[in-house]
């Protein structure tokens, strides 16, 4: 999960992949890349069950059994946590390719790489080793900008692309305000789309639930009201295989109840 | 760092280069002369190197201390010279000029001698002489681009031309000796015949261009008619004019 950009969704987003995939009975780990500057054990929740993290693993402090964390909630699913006391120069790059060979030995189905922002060492030991990649883009330009720079990283230092391979590349916009886009405040899907030229995956709409859910440690999959939380599950179940229609694109028309109580 | 009072950087500026194409000092200065009265305005204060790539033969007829003086009347700056027989490279030194390795923007021999041309030249930092024997490898004359060209990607093709299949993205840049196509929409930056060639075009389906560029002469969006903007276009050189035209 990349972006170039700072808060655009990353985590919430790989939080909300990690867990969808898990439910769907993948033994799924998700590992935060951002080393220094650690959320993603908020996001998911398990702050307070920290021992050992990322960088103890790949100096050989601690084994990957002792670092990775089970998930309460989801069977499945494990976190790795980032170190908060170190920066990116603590990942190498012979180090995360160890840690992502001892996650398959251990027939871990799916690995979800949490990228800082930047294109700096974070972003890139994030990358590197990726068969899949999903940028995260927020319909805005500058957003949508440095997706496309990290598109072109994504062609050139990922091991896929030097040994002459290609990666997957899917496009997910999230923080998306149909009721915005109508009044010309935010780009719209087609002019994301006509500028970045990548399949689209999943559009996840502005929700409160996004907000709630960051906060109370709950991924916001795990919300199967708020429209965010369906969202990140089509998104899922595409990435799987299936094909499911976009939804919450376009402005919802209010009726008179939710006019006259609110939405 | 901050008692520092500079910092020494390589980097690569665009520079004009005056391909010397005859050895005899009065009828450069002839050339010259000319130049200051067609030009004088976009010639003004800029900085130019001389290059003696065609002329290395002769150049033992050059009078370098002169050949400095002259441009610098003309109101040109004169930085460097470069393609140089080794044998001259003292007695250009000692008048005063700065000898430049050649980087990688060899002239290729069917570009027209007589104006100054611009192109990239790492001016400070180019010690690569490996091709100055003129023995390199065989020369790309295409290079084509399957996926979209993206943000902060360059392409370089230096001595041919560029098709890209797709879009390019702004904040990219082509940068080819010969002419550059482009089938999807044209974003970002695209410099065509950088090593001088005035027949090189640029052709694109949709034209958003951040700028255009044709043996340096440039033009920027901001420049370029609204009615042409998103087209399908074709850009080339009419005399010293940048012209578009839809296609």
């Amino acid at each position: 999960m990349t972006s170039g950009k700072g808060g655009v969704g990353k985590t919430t987003s790989s939080a909300a992949f990690a867990t969808g995939l898990a439910l769907r009975g993948y033994k799924t780990a998700v590992i935060d890349f951002d080393v220094g500057l650690r959320n993603l054990d908020l996001i998911m929740g398990c702050e307070r069950r920290v021992v050992y993290d990322f960088v103890n693993v790949i100096n050989g402090e601690a084994n990957l059994r002792q670092a990775l964390i089970k998930d309460k909630r989801t069977d499945n699913l494990y976190i790795l946590p980032a170190s908060q006391t170190r920066d990116k120069d603590a990942l190498t790059q012979e180090g995360v390719g160890k840690v992502l060979e001892d996650l398959k030995a251990d027939s871990f189905d799916f690995i979800i790489c949490d990228s800082p922002a930047g294109i700096e060492r974070g972003a890139a030991m994030a990358m590197y080793y990726a068969d899949d990649a999903v940028i995260v883009t927020n319909p805005e330009v500058s957003s949508v900008r440095d997706s496309d720079r990290i598109l072109g990283l994504l062609q050139s230092r990922t091991q896929k692309a030097e040994q002459g391979g290609t990666i997957r590349e899917h496009l997910l916009i999230t923080r998306y305000n149909p009721e915005r886009v109508e009044s010309g405040d935010m780009l719209g899907l087609e002019d994301v789309l006509d500028i970045l030229a990548v399949p689209l995956i999943g559009v996840i709409p502005e929700s409160g639930g996004v907000l709630q859910a960051s906060n109370s440690g709950n991924p916001v999959i795990l919300d199967t009201e708020s429209t965010a939380g369906q969202a990140y599950d089509d998104f899922v179940r595409r990435f799987l295989g299936e094909t499911v229609p976009h939804r919450f694109l376009e402005v919802e028309k209010k009726g008179i109840f939710k006019r006259l109580f609110g939405g | 760092m901050s008692s520092q009072a500079f910092e020494l950087k390589g980097e690569m500026s665009l520079l004009s280069v005056l391909l010397l194409s005859a050895t005899n000092m009065s009828e450069i200065q002839t050339t010259l002369d000319e130049k200051r009265e067609n030009a004088h305005q976009l010639l003004d204060r800029s900085p130019v190197i001389v290059d003696c790539q065609k002329v290395s033969e002769q150049a033992t007829e050059l009078d370098f201390a002169q050949l400095r003086k002259m441009i610098a009347e003309t109101g040109l700056i004169p930085v460097g010279i470069r393609n140089l027989p080794e044998a001259l490279e003292n007695a250009a030194s000692e008048s005063g000029w700065a000898l430049l390795r050649h980087g990688h923007s060899r002239v290729r021999a069917t570009t027209l001698p007589e104006k100054t041309e611009a192109v990239d030249e790492d001016n400070a930092t180019a010690v690569d002489s490996s091709d100055d024997d003129g023995t390199t490898a065989a020369v790309q004359r295409l290079r084509v681009v399957q996926r979209p060209v993206r943000s902060g990607q360059q392409i370089y093709c230096p001595d041919g031309d560029i098709v890209v299949m797709q879009q390019t993205s702004a904040g990219s840049e082509l940068l080819a000796g010969g002419s550059v196509h482009v089938y999807g929409a044209l974003r970002g930056r695209v410099l065509a015949g950088v090593q001088g060639d005035k027949t090189a075009r640029i052709f694109c389906q949709n034209l958003e261009a951040e700028l255009l560029s044709i043996a340096g002469r440039y033009r920027l969006l901001d420049d370029i008619e609204d009615d042409l903007k998103g087209q399908a276009v074709m850009v080339y050189l009419e005399g010293e004019k940048l012209k578009i035209a839809p296609i």
